[in-house]
């Protein structure tokens, strides 16, 4: 198979601004952002209630959320579908196949992957920031958050992670999603019809995309880390 | 005769069978300076962390400043009253400025008293050239006095420093050393668990130590 021309053709479809290219491009980078946003503090939360309390089941609890890791997403999607679907006990709000449906297969996806992170980032903390900050009067809440902000690039780490699962998630958007041209189409789903259909210049163009912003948030989370490192 | 500011009452702390601390009272006076001694093991480390409402025991009761409680119910409000800096104290990473001001933003004060007050404590511990340098940069010595810095500069009714100059080199030592001098001369009320010959020697330190779990005040 010749590469070279649809690769070409790729780039001059990115450099076209072609606007349907474009919106899916956007579709992808808003929902995937919301998700992370809308998840980010409960499962942060969760994390750390997690790492940090002693209480009976904290164990099962935490093998649960290791569990939710591996999880086929068509399955978190094919749950997704069945509580949003018109007679699904959440039918009524008519989210099934719209953006919102595909935020909120993100949220559940990306969920464990913070929590999971987040364990490991506080389980990992000198046990000395905690008892400092409590030592200086801070209350617990207080501590937690100075505990937090002191495992700062693990944290990010962990959004960074859930980030990148969420945007190169297919099979969850496509079954709450639908691919519906020009409403929740979006960069994976585009790339995996686009293949099908034999139109590899899109795809390609799709798929630089999605390589570029993960680079770029890597890219950006490496020289946090970097600079977190000389203080 | 005013009544102590900490009175321990038949405080016992054991892990398992083996009893750590049995301390049948163990007074510490407002304003005065103590060095708390024993062999490792001995449990001077506890003792500080159960003043701190860091660990419990499992029987006995504390006064403060009359008031009286169990461990298991440590009031929040004595964390305030309260200052623990470890044997290796912990510096956030942010900025020494941001370490100094901790403790004063999680008391309430007002934006210029908590500035004033860590203008001070970096002049207290000799810390102007430091200032600019991240914690994690600094020496053993300097994170040693920025700790004490950072503790004094809350004003507490207490202050327990556990082996501050351990792991410290000779000029380290001899800095944290004028720092705890400086304490007893500001009639603080501190309690210093220590190993080091030069710590137990200060002037105007009275002496208490820890042996098979029994306290005894030795000299004054």
């Amino acid at each position: 198979m010749d590469l070279l021309e649809p690769t070409h053709q790729a780039f001059q479809l990115l450099f076209s601004g072609d606007p349907e290219l474009l919106r899916i491009i956007w579709l992808s980078l808003w929902v995937s952002v919301a998700a992370i946003a809308l998840a980010a503090a409960p499962s942060i939360a969760l994390g750390f209630l997690l790492a940090k309390k002693r209480f009976p089941g904290q164990r099962a609890a935490v093998v649960l959320v290791q569990a939710l890791l591996s999880f086929p997403t068509v399955v978190i999607g094919l749950v997704i579908y069945l509580l949003l679907s018109r007679r699904g006990p959440l039918g009524s709000y008519e989210l099934l196949f719209t953006p919102w449906a595909i935020m909120i297969g993100y949220m559940v996806i990306a969920f464990p992957i913070l929590v999971v992170f987040t364990i490991s980032a506080v389980q990992g903390a000198d046990p000395r920031v905690y008892e400092t900050a409590r030592c200086l009067g801070a209350d617990r809440l207080r501590a937690s958050i100075t505990t937090l902000w002191e495992v700062r690039f693990g944290i990010l780490a962990a959004v960074v992670n859930g980030f990148g699962r969420a945007i190169s998630e297919v099979g969850c958007a496509v079954m709450v999603g639908g691919n519906i041209e020009g409403l929740t189409r979006n960069v994976p789903t585009a790339i995996a019809l686009e293949t099908t259909k034999g139109d590899f210049a899109q795809g390609i163009a799709l798929g630089f995309v999605l390589m570029v912003v993960a680079l770029v948030v890597n890219v950006l989370l490496a020289l946090l880390q970097g600079e977190g490192g000389l203080t | 005769m005013s009544a102590p500011l900490v009175l321990l009452r038949g405080l016992r702390k054991a892990y398992g069978e083996r009893v750590l601390l049995d301390i049948g009272q163990l007074a510490i006076e407002e304003g005065g300076a103590y060095v708390l001694v024993g062999a490792n093991g001995s449990g001077k480390t506890t003792l500080l962390r159960i003043l701190a409402g860091l660990e419990t025991a499992q029987a006995g009761s504390m006064s403060f400043r009359g008031e009286q409680f169990g461990f298991a119910a440590y009031p929040e409000r004595l964390r305030r009253e309260i200052a623990y800096v470890h044997q290796h104290p912990y510096l956030f990473h942010t900025s020494l400025g941001h370490n100094l001001e901790y403790g004063l933003a999680c008391r309430g004060l007002a934006a210029a008293e908590r500035a004033r007050r860590v203008a001070d404590a970096i002049e207290w511990a000799g810390l102007q050239a430091q200032l600019a340098t991240p914690p994690a940069k600094l020496s053993g010595g300097e994170k040693q006095r920025a700790a004490l810095a950072r503790a004094r500069a809350l004003d507490p009714a207490l202050l327990l420093f556990d082996e501050p100059t351990s792991n410290l080199d000779r000029v380290g030592r001899a800095q944290t050393l004028a720092l705890l001098g400086q304490l007893r001369e500001e009639r603080r009320t501190v309690i210093v668990a220590c190993h080091d010959r030069e710590v137990m020697g200060l002037d105007g330190f009275a002496r208490l130590r820890l042996d098979d779990g029994w306290v005894t005040l030795q000299s004054g």
